[in-house]
């Protein structure tokens, strides 16, 4: 192994390391989730392991418990992960040169912590083994301690008594995602506007007031942006 | 429920939009750009779907617009919680706690 490959490995891996701890409560929700809506012990392992996303899991969660159609399933997760193309755009010229079973790996195991701390640097690095050392290293620990978590999750799912409406623990978690988004005027529009869009639309078939919401809320969002800007040019 | 081979195919969905998410520009090469007006409408993606799929659930009593509810009452304390505290277990155990004390205590 190539000596600038563990130096920029070491270096990832320190800075990871307490953002990698926080990701435990979150597996471990997730893994109680997956097992109060009904997944198998493998079933919900093997959703740890597909899919490596919390948001998209937990979020298609009440989904898969409704029995919503595949493609309905597969379109919410899209959205709920769509801003990993924003950082995937970002990060693109940090994997100049790499062969393509690298930049899978890499794009399987891109997450939000990820490219908080490391995009930075990564991106400043000339050296291709610091680089490849200082992004897989981290990812892979971001990655066990999410397995890990989940494993501890799903396997201690049982201990809790079947009334206790668990099952909420999934909004409780997709509340605390959404809560600290909410910070500016146009964000608080879309999640308002998503959210009512949502409950108003539910009587539409195969539960697409879900993705009816989604779409309203993106475009109030947008909306609500450019009215902003006006009214700040126009004084 | 979905169930069996069908809940396996979906779990294969949705584990295809990571890569398809994280892999984009990561496997398309550095040339491809984001074009910025997307850039911009992408920002309020998460937001919008995440609260497309908790307000229901906050605001819906078996189906029917009943805002007054034990979820809803918890799910003001979970939005307390997680404004005011940094700790990430804190909005689960008040959550959970308000809604089995409105539910199994209180019988509501």
């Amino acid at each position: 192994m190539n000596e600038s490959f563990k130096r920029g490995a070491r270096e990832g891996v320190r800075l990871m390391l307490p953002m990698s701890v926080g990701l435990i409560p979150w597996a471990i929700v997730t893994g109680v989730a997956m097992r109060s809506t009904g997944l198998s012990v493998v079933e919900s392992l093997g959703m740890n392991l597909i899919v490596y996303a919390g948001t998209a899991q937990l979020g298609t969660l009440p989904l898969i418990a409704a029995g919503a159609p595949l493609w309905l399933i597969f379109v919410t997760a899209l959205v709920l992960n769509l801003r990993f193309v924003i950082f995937s755009a970002a990060l693109a010229p940090a994997f100049h040169g790499a062969s393509w079973s690298k930049r899978l790996l890499s794009g399987y195991l891109l997450v939000d912590g990820l490219f908080v701390l490391c995009a930075d640097r990564l991106l400043r690095a000339d050296d291709p083994h610091w680089r490849w050392g200082f992004y897989v290293a981290p990812a892979l620990l971001c990655w066990s301690m999410w397995q890990l978590g989940g494993i501890a999750g799903i396997l201690g799912a049982g201990v809790f008594p079947k009334d206790w409406s668990l099952e909420f623990m999934t909004t409780i978690a997709l509340m605390v995602m959404l809560v600290p988004m909410v910070r500016q005027r146009a964000m608080l529009v879309a999640t308002l506007v998503g959210g009512l869009g949502a409950v108003l639309l539910r009587g539409l078939p195969l539960r697409l007031g879900v993705i009816a919401g989604i779409a309203l809320g993106i475009a109030a969002g947008f909306v609500a942006e450019r009215w902003t800007e006006k009214r700040r040019q126009a004084w | 429920m979905v169930e069996g081979v069908w809940l396996w195919l979906t779990l294969l969905a949705i584990g295809s939009t990571t890569i398809l998410t994280r892999g984009s520009f990561v496997l398309s090469g550095e040339g491809a750009r984001l074009p910025p007006a997307l850039q911009r409408a992408l920002r309020y993606a998460p937001a919008a779907a995440l609260s497309a799929l908790i307000t229901p659930d906050l605001l819906l009593d078996a189906g029917a617009f009943d805002p007054v509810n034990p979820k809803f009452a918890a799910g003001i304390v979970v939005a307390l919680a997680a404004m005011r505290s940094r700790s990430p277990w804190l909005p689960f155990i008040a959550g959970m706690g308000v809604l089995l004390v409105l539910r199994k205590g209180l019988g509501w």
